[in-house]
């Protein structure tokens, strides 16, 4: 498929010297990234928008146990990650929506009142 | 399998990610942003370059560190820049560059299906958000960065607390690395037996199978394939087709694998996403729907707004100006 079609046009072989870890180790400072941003940022959209980033990174470690372990489990997973992710977001867009017409910003620490 | 990178290394690296990330985090005064950037890409990058130092001796694949390099620096664009659009739009660099990844790993379907339903939907859902939730600017007045996108809350606190939570993570390098095993080209072929029309079809267009001839595929016991048979239909002439003579569709794509993967070993998993998607939508129309409660003022001056289109142009003047006296009159009942 795509890696042998890359094959045949003379590229080097794209799976050499690739390890899990590298994938791993990518998929870990994306999810960090996503937690970073949604502690630090106040944006509510924004805050939205870094647990997407995070649904990305293990996105890319499901898929990566998926190609280590050679089946296609950690693939079907992600449709589901995928599904969650949809739902995720039209329920969570249509919150800030409703809190944005509610105080006329987006920003989360206007609703710090609401800490128990 | 060998250990991996001195943990000083790493732990300095990974120290160095969070001074940079740090700094990279948007200020209320501004400030040397880039630098930051420049910082944890240049941690980010050695460490990932030690990493493949100790992984391999050959010469190290080009299109991951491509792929990868974009996604991360696209993330960290994504939680460093002030604009919520333009955040939106690196997520969306981010994403393609993960569909990059996907492909080099082999899975083409969710490479295709990330780019289509977060790029193509979800991400537009997000965009259509950002911009019904902005104010509009007053007419006379330059575009400024609200408060709460200019500068960031704690940043010093989430950069120690992630990279802390990346530190732990990442001491699964030092179990060893092993390399992704090659894919055996024959991984998926006994998917074969359960596509008997797709085998006939194949091989009758072509014209490896002739009039009078059934092809039939043989599994071992514990589900590979062992051959493709072909025999006249009366069972004469069997012989069994070597894999070097398969035609270029036959064998099973990624798609088909992972559709009976998904649909065989994991039944009924299609039905509850269908009902997540359904309770989210249901969701979603239910809290839009809600009215917002207004306060006096908003609502008298909607009832006056509402008026003045009632009784014509005669009312403009009257809405134009910025008192909130009651409308004397004219409000719809």
């Amino acid at each position: 498929m795509m890696t042998h079609f890359l094959a045949q046009t003379g590229f080097p072989e794209p799976m050499a010297a690739i390890t899990l870890a590298h994938y791993l180790f990518v998929s870990a400072v994306m999810f960090i990234l996503g937690i970073i941003g949604f502690i630090s940022r106040r944006n509510l959209i924004i805050m939205f928008l870094c647990t997407e980033l995070m649904f990305q990174a293990a996105g890319i470690a499901l898929v990566a146990f998926g190609r280590y372990h050679l089946n296609f489990t950690g693939q079907t997973f992600v449709i589901f990650v995928l599904t969650v992710a949809a739902a995720e977001a039209a329920m969570g867009l249509a919150l800030v929506v409703l809190l944005f017409r509610r105080k006329e910003s987006l920003d989360a620490q206007v609703w710090k009142d609401m800490k128990g | 399998m060998d250990t991996i990178l001195n943990p000083f290394l790493l732990y300095g690296l990974i120290a160095l990610g969070a001074i940079g990330v740090c700094i990279a985090l948007p200020r209320r005064k501004g400030g040397p942003q880039i630098f930051g950037a420049l910082i944890a890409a240049a941690a980010g990058g050695l460490a990932v370059a030690f990493l493949t130092l100790k992984a391999g001796k050959d010469f190290p694949n080009v299109y991951f560190y491509i792929f990868s390099g974009v996604a991360l620096g696209a993330a960290l664009r994504v939680i460093t820049h002030p604009r919520p659009v333009y955040a939106a739009l690196y997520f969306i660099l981010t994403i393609i560059a993960t569909a990059g990844l996907f492909l080099i790993l082999s899975a083409e379907f969710m490479a295709f299906a990330l780019v289509i339903v977060y790029a193509g939907a979800i991400l537009i859902t997000y965009l259509f958000v950002i911009m019904l939730a902005t104010q509009a600017p007053e007419e006379d007045e330059i575009e400024v960065l609200t408060d709460y996108d200019a500068s960031a809350r704690e940043p010093i606190a989430a950069t120690v607390v992630g990279f802390l939570l990346l530190a732990v993570l990442t001491t699964l390098l030092f179990r060893g690395v092993n390399q992704l095993p090659p894919i055996p080209i024959n991984r998926t072929d006994g998917l074969l037996a359960d596509m008997p029309r797709k085998v006939d079809r194949v091989l009758r267009n072509h014209g490896v199978l002739n009039e009078g001839q059934t092809a039939k595929v043989i599994l071992t016991d514990d589900g590979r394939l062992e051959a493709i048979q072909i025999s006249a239909n009366d069972g004469a002439d069997v012989f069994a087709l070597p894999r070097d003579q398969w035609p270029a569709e036959l064998p099973v794509k990624n798609v088909e694998a992972l559709g009976f993967n998904l649909l065989r070993d994991h039944p009924g998993t299609i039905e509850i996403a269908g009902v997540i998607l359904l309770m989210a939508m249901l969701g979603a129309v239910v809290l839009s729907r809600k009215q917002v409660q207004l306060d006096e003022d908003a609502k008298l001056k909607q009832a006056r707004l509402l008026s003045d289109d009632v009784e014509g142009n005669e009312g403009t003047a009257a809405a134009q100006t910025p008192s909130f006296a009651r409308p004397t009159g004219g409000i719809p009942r």
